[in-house]
């Protein structure tokens, strides 16, 4: 009960221990996985724009998933963020999109052009 | 590969990476393996793995945890029947996009015929 009550002020807490454990798994990766892992996290936080911790914490257990993969198999960081490490780390940010804060303005901006059109149409 | 292609592939790898996964199920190295077998040497496994989110998340593929020896377990990704819907209206759309560049590409310029 007071789990609950204490969940609608701070977000679930069962999503804080799943970003923790996922964050401790990106802090464990060997170098140089752990500083490319470490740079696309908080490139993320601040261009990924979401508002969804669900969405955010599915996210961040993939990046991590994707990085101890790398780490495992020896794959060199190049090989995963590409010639563009800015445009892989916004495609991965894409991937989970349909949460995201622009959603919302989209959605504004495309009622306001069905409004503008119907005042055409009268 | 240049600067040309890398745009024109943003538009057309979700469709390629389907049609590999229609021909089996795979994990995203293999997919990325194959795209580096047939020519496309400069794809990051990183785009790949986004862009197998993307299709998870939007429903196309359905995706299998296998454990593996090291490490987390693979994710092998199937087609699914909705992925199929989309990979068939992926090739229509391809054809009549290849067929009118053709024929803009061999149509004779103006003032030679």
């Amino acid at each position: 009960m007071a789990a609950r009550w204490i969940e609608t002020l701070t977000g679930s807490l069962e999503q804080k221990k799943q970003y923790k454990q996922d964050k401790a798994r990106i802090d464990a990766l060997p170098e140089p996985y752990g500083a490319a892992a470490k740079a696309v996290h908080r490139y993320l936080m601040y261009c990924g724009g979401m508002t969804d911790g669900d969405t955010l914490v599915t996210m961040f257990g993939d990046l991590a998933d994707l990085w101890e993969r790398a780490a495992i198999d020896g794959t060199p960081v190049r090989e995963i963020v590409g010639d563009d490490p800015v445009e892989f780390a916004e495609a991965f940010a894409r991937a989970y999109a349909g949460k995201q804060w622009i959603d919302k303005e989209r959605a504004r901006l495309t009622k306001a052009i069905e409004d503008a059109e119907r005042k055409e149409e009268e | 590969m240049g600067k040309q292609i890398t745009e024109m592939l943003k538009g057309t790898l979700e469709g390629l990476v389907l049609a590999i996964l229609a021909l089996r199920p795979a994990y995203g190295y293999e997919i990325t393996a194959r795209l580096r077998e047939q020519g496309f040497s400069d794809i990051a496994e990183g785009t790949v793995y986004a862009l197998l989110v993307r299709v998870e998340q939007r429903g196309l593929v359905d995706v299998e945890k296998v454990p593996s020896e090291k490490g987390p377990p693979r994710r092998v990704y199937s087609l699914n029947p909705s992925g199929q819907e989309y990979l068939d209206e992926f090739w229509r759309t391809w054809t009549f996009l290849a067929e009118r560049l053709e024929q803009l590409h061999t149509e004779p310029a103006e003032g030679e015929s």
